[in-house]
């Protein structure tokens, strides 16, 4: 078989795959949000209308709720990389032939689903939860606390744990690439170790550190299990609102055009934001 | 250098992708806490028995395939017993939505669905987007059974499109011990005394209904500046509320821990608090309680309409009915079954005994799609403001 043959044989199921259940889809949402409203069946041919979109500008709360969420989004993720960074650092210098069962304990979380863990910090969070029950037994405080749950801070809270692990897997990888004797000869050059932290460790890390960043930023922009467990009346994020539209309002069309205003803002901010940190310089 | 390296690293990004597919999964998991329908922990005493099969032989041989487009916990075989009993060899396929909306957009969007399962409000654009198929009630042999009110709930244009099936109160459901004054009008969901400690549905047509009763506005006609009071109405409401509750579980749960004090609530919640001895009561407030009624539909086109109709006559089997009460909680409308029941939990949720309660209460009226749009929308701006 010449190499353009083994090329497409490899290619093609995900390329199927990707094009059946993400594509297709995709396109059939830009084509939902220029359709005037949910009347005639779906394959129906109608005129395009720009009436979803002037109603999604009109409405200056849906903005305000995207830019609250892109924020919350930034706080959990730059809160997660933060946190993993020291655990990835450890796995990766101080795990030794222990590593793998240190991952794997890392990891034991996700053999539940997801949802429970949410519920857990359910629990946690209360009135009636293990952190209310302790602080009125140890005499702290006598009335529960309600700030705990039900807010955006648990909503923050709860997807920082949820992203933990996940985050920690690419600075990991990043961390393992550097090559070891940098730091003899950064040793052997005089440099003490937080110099050799800053000078080699920090800066050869930094592209396992954006590839985390990113892969918890761009999907808790839209993000809505979380919020609707633990958020409360005011915790809704903007992914509510379009998963609102879906299921709630059959308002498919809207829907889509608030999915695309969110698509096309998601891609605007991590654009700009490769292009102010150069991602380039660092992956090359 | 560590030898191990490459290999971990292989392990890592296998662990990635599992991870990636693990969280997609559990994500999909969420929608099942929107489910309607509470599954009940402990049924009632004395209830009767659940699954009462008819002891005749199945004369019919039918086979084939029918597929329903339901609500979760609806597709348990306790709620298509007969038909299961009468035609065992026939396939009964279902698949689930998780609100009106959804079933509505399903069906829209072209599912095959030969049964779907809509609510009162939720019947007149699928009348008037061709999508549902007008039932020959000749040839249902409990159609007798159902009371003519019920028969007019699944009319459009005159014409019997929709088969009535359970039914059930929406109300303030409260509890006693935090709330010992009781609670005597839907306006109980907007005091400031219960602040933190109140508990909307989470739907705009709810909010839509429960300001029509306060205001004593016209559901059906609700003006532009209506809406818009009544949007201001509910997002400084927001600040009183807890959290908006998607499934009847949810609320269940809030109210046995206390947190939740005044609800809207269904009473199928009311009748799990009550056997689980909450102390909790059902208002009957002086707007009129709300009442809504569930109803199956048969898909336009579908080439198992004599099949849909049999499995349509058995849903209003005894059997089944029972099982709704007993399960559920909620109405079946079957009057035989209401008859029947003896338990006092039941009767006082269904409001037995009290005469005078189906004259005050408020059925829900059919939206337009106007409405609808209107409505859903108004609720997410509550949900978005600021």
């Amino acid at each position: 078989m010449d190499r353009r043959a083994t090329f497409w044989f490899l290619y093609f199921p995900p390329l199927l795959w990707l094009g059946a259940f993400f594509l297709i889809p995709l396109l059939l949402m830009v084509a939902y949000s220029f359709r005037a409203d949910m009347h005639g069946s779906f394959f129906q041919l109608w005129q395009p209308s720009l009436a979803q979109y002037e109603k999604l500008i009109a409405t200056g709360s849906y903005w305000r709720l995207l830019g609250v969420s892109s924020l919350m989004a930034m706080v959990i993720s730059v809160t997660a990389v933060i946190l993993s960074y020291p655990i990835a650092y450890f796995l990766a210098f101080y795990g030794r032939e222990r590593a793998g069962f240190y991952l794997v304990l890392l990891l034991v979380p996700f053999w539940t689903s997801y949802l429970l863990r949410v519920m857990a910090w359910k629990i946690m969070l209360g009135t009636e939860g293990v952190i209310n029950s302790f602080l009125i037994y140890t005499h702290v405080i006598q009335q529960p606390l309600t700030a705990l749950l039900y807010n955006r801070n648990a909503v923050i809270l709860t997807l920082i744990y949820v992203w933990i692990p996940f985050v920690t897997l690419p600075i990991l990888a990043a961390l393992q690439r550097i090559d070891i004797s940098l730091f003899e000869a950064a040793a052997d050059l005089g440099a003490r170790p937080i110099h050799q932290f800053l000078r080699i460790t920090l800066p050869l890390s930094l592209p396992g550190v954006f590839a985390a960043f990113f892969m918890v930023f761009i999907p808790t922009v839209g993000e809505y299990v979380t919020p609707l467990l633990v958020g409360g009346s005011r915790g809704s994020m903007y992914g509510n609102i379009i998963q609102d539209f879906f299921t709630k309002a059959a308002n498919w069309p809207f829907g889509s055009a608030m999915s695309m205003v969110m698509l096309l803002g998601t891609l605007i901010m991590v654009g700009l934001a490769t292009r102010l940190i150069n991602l380039r310089d660092f992956l090359e | 250098m560590n030898p191990k390296r490459p290999v971990l690293y292989q392990v890592i990004s296998m662990l990635t992708m599992l991870m990636m597919l693990l969280s997609a999964c559990g994500g999909g998991t969420a929608t099942a806490t929107e489910a309607p329908a509470p599954e009940a922990t402990s049924a009632p005493t004395e209830a009767p028995a659940a699954t009462s099969a008819p002891t005749e032989a199945p004369v019919a041989s039918e086979t084939g395939t029918l597929s329903v487009l339901d609500w979760a916990g609806y597709d348990a075989e306790d709620f298509w017993v007969d038909f299961k009993n009468e035609y065992p060899d026939v396939t009964v396929n279902f698949e689930i939505g998780i609100s009106d909306a959804d079933i509505y957009a399903k069906m829209a969007a072209g599912n095959q669905a030969d049964i779907f399962h809509p609510y009162t409000g939720w019947l007149q654009f699928y009348v008037d987007e061709g999508l549902v198929e007008e039932i020959d009630t000749s040839k249902l042999s409990n159609w007798d059974k159902v009371p003519d009110n019920f028969k007019k709930i699944g009319q459009i244009n005159g014409k019997q499109y929709f088969l009535p099936w359970d039914w059930g109160f929406t109300s303030v459901l409260y509890r006693t011990d935090k709330i010992p004054e009781g609670v005597d009008s839907w306006s109980a969901l907007m005091d400031p005394k219960y602040a933190g400690h109140i508990s909307m549905w989470d739907d705009g047509p709810g909010a839509v209904t429960v300001s029509s009763y306060i205001h004593g506005y016209d559901e059906t006609n609700i003006s532009a500046d209506e809406l818009a009071s009544i949007k201001d109405e509910w997002i400084k409401q927001r600040d009183l509320n807890l959290f908006y509750w998607a499934g009847e579980p949810e609320l269940v749960e809030g109210m046995t821990s206390g947190d939740v004090w005044a609800a809207y609530a269904w009473q199928g919640a009311y009748a799990t608090l009550l056997a689980n001895g909450v102390p909790v009561a059902y208002a009957n407030p002086k707007e009129g309680r709300n009442s809504w009624v569930g109803l199956y539909g048969i898909r336009k086109g579908t080439e198992n309409l004599d099949l849909a109709l049999k499995f349509l006559d058995a849903k209003l089997g005894e059997a089944t009915g029972n099982n709704v009460v007993n399960l559920f909680y909620y109405g079946h409308s079957n009057q035989d079954v209401m008859n029947g029941i003896t338990d006092a939990t039941l009767k006082e949720a269904f409001s037995i005994d009290n005469p005078d309660i189906l004259k005050t209460t408020n059925f829900t009226p059919n939206l337009t799609a106007e409405q609808r749009d209107a409505w859903t929308a108004m609720w997410a701006e509550v949900k978005a403001a600021p």
